[in-house]
């Protein structure tokens, strides 16, 4: 079954002198569980990828069906619910919310849906992130790769379909990468998540079930990875 | 780029948005400072024509001056004008009662005494009147008229001018009268004479006072001042007077501060959202003063718009209030040219905008140049570390959303201070002034309600067919009648005030306690519209027409008149007992509610002034018929109705029109209104401005932060909410604080200085609501722009913005 089925997806910035095509007629499907890895030079087109399956941008053109839901045709609010019940994001930059601890961080997509956080999860989660000691600290108290894990952890707080991650690793040393991939590859197997990872670095890529490379916008498939 | 200093220019042209905004609240304070001087400096000059206007245009008088004491005066090289003044007891003109006087030819402009036909009296037998009277005497100029002083003795008299009306004596119905000098001096009849001096310009009138009294040995009881123009010049040591400039200081200071405040305010938060870069130029080596000097270019870049600005713009507020005094009133303001420059006003506007750009910019400065290039590497600065536990409250209690707009104001506790502190102050003003505006309100009499704009009386009575005719006829608002007379009443002779009794001289007490009155008391009928309309007069008690007839119930009211004069003879409370003599004999009523005043002139010697019902009324004196008719017109055909209404009467009817005094005195209550509102929309303008730019720089410096949240899930709905949250919580603390402290100083201003009025303390709920509906409005207002710009832009370009 796949989870997410792209079509012919396009996207256009600008006009004229400035026009970029940073995708141009995208088509692919990922199917439940897999762990899909994305690469390519820079500016070829990922991060543009990654935000128009998110839905955090439209496209000009083309279709990302989710779950059997086309996103794009869904309304504001509707989709901001979608999001965060379904689509987990993890940033290269951490971007966390300052005035907010790291628990409430991570509880931060479930609080959002007006729900109780299952505590049990959470507390399983800060575990398994090794965030137990610092879970009522502020995100300006944490180091750099804490601060990745807590993003991680907020990405899969609501159990989504599907996780998208941008370099997460972009910012951490080696061990604190590996670290971070690990701890997605774990909580994919364990909870049957998509996990979507944008790399630049070929040994993390070769991690994935699937290897997709960008280039100038056309998107090819590589191949599976290490297994 | 040419030194480091250019970046100031580069982060400008970097940042349009936040650079405009800073401007734009910058432009506002000089505004503000610039509209408040000019509005000052114009006000004082309107205040001054309406000064000169109801009281007179001369600052000394000499009573009973000898010429040799006139000829020194007038020869003082500081006195512009002076003139003679006669007063007299009141005469007769045809039979009909009159006030009379005689004023210097060259005075008369002075005194708003403006010949409009026809030549100043100066023969012997010649004399000036008022246009009405002229026309309700039927006499033109050179028309004899029969004339009398106070000594009843006729003489004909030739009308060689007509002067233009006066609102008082046309409302009163007995016309002004002046006769000639000569005349005045002729006449031996009691007279008073006033030399009334008008000084130059820059004159110094206090010094002038001291010599004068010195060098001619003139007693103190013999100068008198015109204390109110003394107050509007600036000259006057007047407690009153002094108590007001003060109280302009303090609202002036008041006025800079908040300026300083939000000026402070976008630059503190401009600054701390560039901790981050400050630390960046700290790193490749910009010392601490340069730093410091960065940040004071880049205010001082501002003032180069933000002053001519903020100048036009202050400029353009004065007019605005300008051009509403004259539109209403283009007589008497015509002398003030529309567009009033005033250079005092700009020079100060400008001199406080760069202070306060100084002093905002300095604190800010320090700031940055403490940055250290730490703060670069290591990311988030602008949060610094909070009590731990504290951080999970907020999201137990409320939707996370609201929560964490709070959590946000909450996080930059000066700004949180400043903004509430700032709303707190309009507030606070806002209620205060209110005071003022009410105190004004009740003191000048304005038109109430009840105000009529025409009365008829009689000696005789008014014929109930005569009523109805007028309750019937078009452009004719309301018709009331009110029965009046004088009765004999007594009350316990505690109730009596000292100032009556020193009067009087003694007062017979019997065993009862009760006095044996000297004189008698007016009596007064109200119908139900009546006493709906005195409850803002009320200030013990309860108006209800059938509990006044139920339970012999009476009115009290704590100024009487005496002769025209107000004076307060009787202190009676609710429950006491008044005993009057009625056509049944003695009874005792109650008193049941006490009234500050009733709204007409009387002119006989009362011991005091009791309302009643009209069917209490007619049980008492035994009469049921109306001795009074007041008449409110329609705004339109108002010249119309009153002739028609003239025609309708006859000659034992006497007519008055009050509508000239009443527009004066609603003119004399605005001039002065519209500048004390002024003042507190300006403030409260820039409260709510001083809200929309924090909002503002707060959303732009978060953009990236917002995409994020957006990214995780929450949607515009949630989002608009949580900006809201923390808009809200600027405005509720501000309003709550500014309430609570509004609200005592209300009662403090009240309690100190107006119980004396009889004004009683009421908590303000209508302002309460309003200002929670107007601080609703702002949170609103100030949340518009931000979401509209986040909403203009795809999640992925706010988090990829650069901020
Ligand atoms: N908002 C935008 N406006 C105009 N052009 C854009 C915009 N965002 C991206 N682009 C362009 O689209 C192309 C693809 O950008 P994208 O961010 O997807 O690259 P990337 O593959 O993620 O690169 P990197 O590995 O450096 O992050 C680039 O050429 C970029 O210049
Ligand atoms: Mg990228």
């Amino acid at each position: 079954m796949n989870i997410l089925t792209v079509q012919d997806l396009c996207k256009t910035y600008g006009a004229g002198d400035t026009k970029v095509e940073a995708l141009k007629n995208v088509s692919f499907a990922v199917s439940k569980g897999e762990f899909v890895s994305v690469i390519g030079p820079s500016g070829s087109g990922k991060s543009t990828l990654l935000n128009m399956i998110g839905a955090l941008d439209y496209p000009t053109s083309g279709k990302v069906i989710i779950d059997g839901r086309d996103i794009y045709t869904m309304k504001e609010e509707e989709l901001s619910v979608f999001r965060r019940r379904n689509i987990g994001f993890v940033f290269q930059a951490y971007n966390l919310v300052p005035e907010l601890n790291v628990e409430e961080n991570i509880a931060l997509p479930i609080l959002l849906d007006y729900k109780k956080p299952d505590q049990q999860y959470i507390d399983e989660l800060l575990g398994i992130l090794g965030l137990a000691e610092r879970k009522r600290h502020l995100p300006g108290q944490l180091s750099g790769g804490q601060q990745q894990r807590v993003a991680i952890g907020r990405a899969l707080a609501a159990k989504p379909a599907i996780i998208l991650a941008d370099e997460p690793t972009g910012n951490l040393d080696s061990k604190n990468s590996r670290d971070v991939i690990n701890l997605l590859k774990l909580s994919v197997e364990r909870y049957r998540q998509t996990l979507i990872m944008i790399t630049h670095n070929q040994s993390y890529a070769s991690f994935a079930d699937r290897v997709l490379s960008v280039e100038d916008g056309v998107v090819a498939e590589l191949g599976g990875g290490a297994r | 780029m040419n030194g480091y200093l250019d970046l100031a220019h580069k982060y400008q042209a970097a940042h349009k948005k936040r650079t405009r905004l800073s401007i734009f609240s910058i432009v506002l304070s000089v505004a503000l400072v610039v509209g408040i001087f000019s509005m000052l400096d114009v006000f004082l000059k309107f205040e001054k024509i309406q000064v000169i206007n109801d009281y007179g245009n001369y600052h000394l008088l000499v009573n009973n001056a000898t010429d040799g004491e006139k000829e020194a005066i007038s020869s003082r090289i500081d006195v512009k004008n002076t003139g003679t003044l006669v007063a007299f007891k009141s005469g007769s003109i045809n039979g009909n009662q009159c006030d009379i006087v005689a004023l210097s030819d060259n005075f008369a402009a002075n005194m708003s005494m403006n010949l409009i036909k026809g030549n100043y009296p100066e023969a012997e037998n010649e004399m000036m009147i008022e246009n009405w009277a002229a026309e309700k005497l039927g006499a033109g100029i050179g028309d004899t008229v029969s004339f009398a002083f106070a000594d009843e003795t006729e003489r004909p008299f030739v009308i060689s001018g007509i002067f233009a009306d006066y609102g008082g004596t046309k409302a009163t119905g007995e016309p002004g009268v002046a006769v000639s000098m000569e005349a005045a001096a002729k006449a031996s009849v009691e007279k008073t004479g006033i030399f009334l001096i008008e000084f130059k310009e820059q004159a110094n009138i206090k010094k002038a006072e001291q010599e004068i009294k010195e060098s001619l040995g003139i007693s103190d009881e013999r100068m008198g001042r015109n204390d109110r123009l003394l107050a509007v010049i600036g000259q006057s040591d007047h407690k009153a007077a002094v108590g007001l400039y003060q109280a302009g200081a303090i609202l002036f200071f008041i006025v800079l501060v908040a300026g300083v405040v939000m000026i402070y305010n976008t630059f503190n938060i401009s600054v701390m959202d560039r901790m981050r870069s400050f630390g960046l130029l700290r790193c490749v080596g910009a010392s601490k003063a340069q730093i410091r000097r960065l940040v004071k270019k880049e205010g001082f870049l501002l003032l180069r718009w933000a002053i001519p600005g903020g100048v036009l713009l202050g400029m353009a507020a004065t007019l605005f209030c300008c051009a509403l005094l004259k539109f209403y009133n283009s007589y008497i303001f015509s002398e003030i040219p529309l567009f009033t420059i005033s250079p005092t006003g700009i020079l100060a506007g400008v001199a406080l905008g760069v202070l306060t750009v100084a002093i905002a910019t300095l604190l800010p400065a320090k700031k940055a140049s403490r940055v250290s290039p730490v703060n670069a590497v290591t990311g988030n600065s602008e949060i610094r570390v909070r009590k731990v536990q504290q951080a999970g409250i907020l999201t137990k209690l409320l939707p996370v959303e609201s929560a964490m707009g709070i959590g946000s104001a909450a996080a930059r506790k000066k700004t949180l201070v400043l903004m509430s502190a700032s709303i707190a102050l309009s507030i606070m003003m806002f209620l205060g002034f209110n005071v003022f505006v009410d105190f004004l309100h009740t003191s000048l009499k304005t038109t109430k309600p009840y105000t009529p704009d025409i009365s008829l009386t009689s000696e005789e009575s008014l014929s109930p067919d005569l009523y109805s005719q007028l309750s019937h006829l078009p452009g004719i608002k309301h018709v009331y009648g009110r029965m009046f007379g004088y009765v004999s009443a007594t009350f316990d002779a505690s109730r009596l005030t000292e100032e009556y009794v020193n009067e009087v001289g003694s007062i017979e007490v019997n065993a009862g306690g009760l006095f044996e009155a000297p004189e008698k008391s007016w009596l007064i009928s109200y119908d139900k519209n009546q006493l709906k309309w005195a409850k803002t007069d009320l200030v013990e008690g309860e108006l209800s027409e059938d509990t006044l007839n139920a339970q012999d119930g009476i009115i009290a009211v704590l100024q009487n008149i005496r002769k025209g004069v107000s004076v307060r003879t009787a202190e009676l409370h609710v429950g006491d007992k008044v005993y009057i003599d009625t056509v049944a004999g003695k009874k005792p009523f109650t008193v049941m509610a006490v009234l500050r005043t009733v709204p007409f002139a009387d002119s006989n010697l009362n011991l005091a002034t009791f309302i009643t019902t009209e069917k209490q009324y007619t049980a008492i004196t035994g009469d049921s018929t109306l001795k009074i008719i007041d008449i409110q017109l329609e705004k339109n055909g108002q010249e119309e109705t009153v002739s028609e209404i003239k025609r309708m009467i006859g000659s034992n009817i006497t007519y008055l029109d009050s509508r000239q005094k009443n527009s004066e005195m609603n003119q004399t209550f605005f001039t002065m209104a519209v500048f004390v509102y002024g003042f507190v929309v300006v403030i409260a303008l820039i409260s709510i401005l001083n809200i929309v730019s924090t909002m503002n720089t707060s959303v732009t410096s978060k953009m990236r932060y917002l995409g994020v949240l957006r990214a995780v899930g929450m949607s515009g709905k949630q989002l608009n909410r949580m900006i809201t949250a923390e808009a809200s919580a600027y405005c509720i603390t501000g309003a709550v604080a500014g309430c609570i402290l509004g609200i005592l100083l209300q009662k403090a201003l009240i309690t100190q200085l107006l119980t004396s009025l009889k004004i009683v303390w009421v908590f303000p709920l209508v302002q309460i609501v309003c200002v929670f509906a107007a601080a609703l409005l702002a949170t609103r207002l100030s949340v518009i722009g931000p979401l509209k710009k986040i909403k203009a832009k795809s999640i992925s370009e706010n988090i990829g913005s650069l901020q």
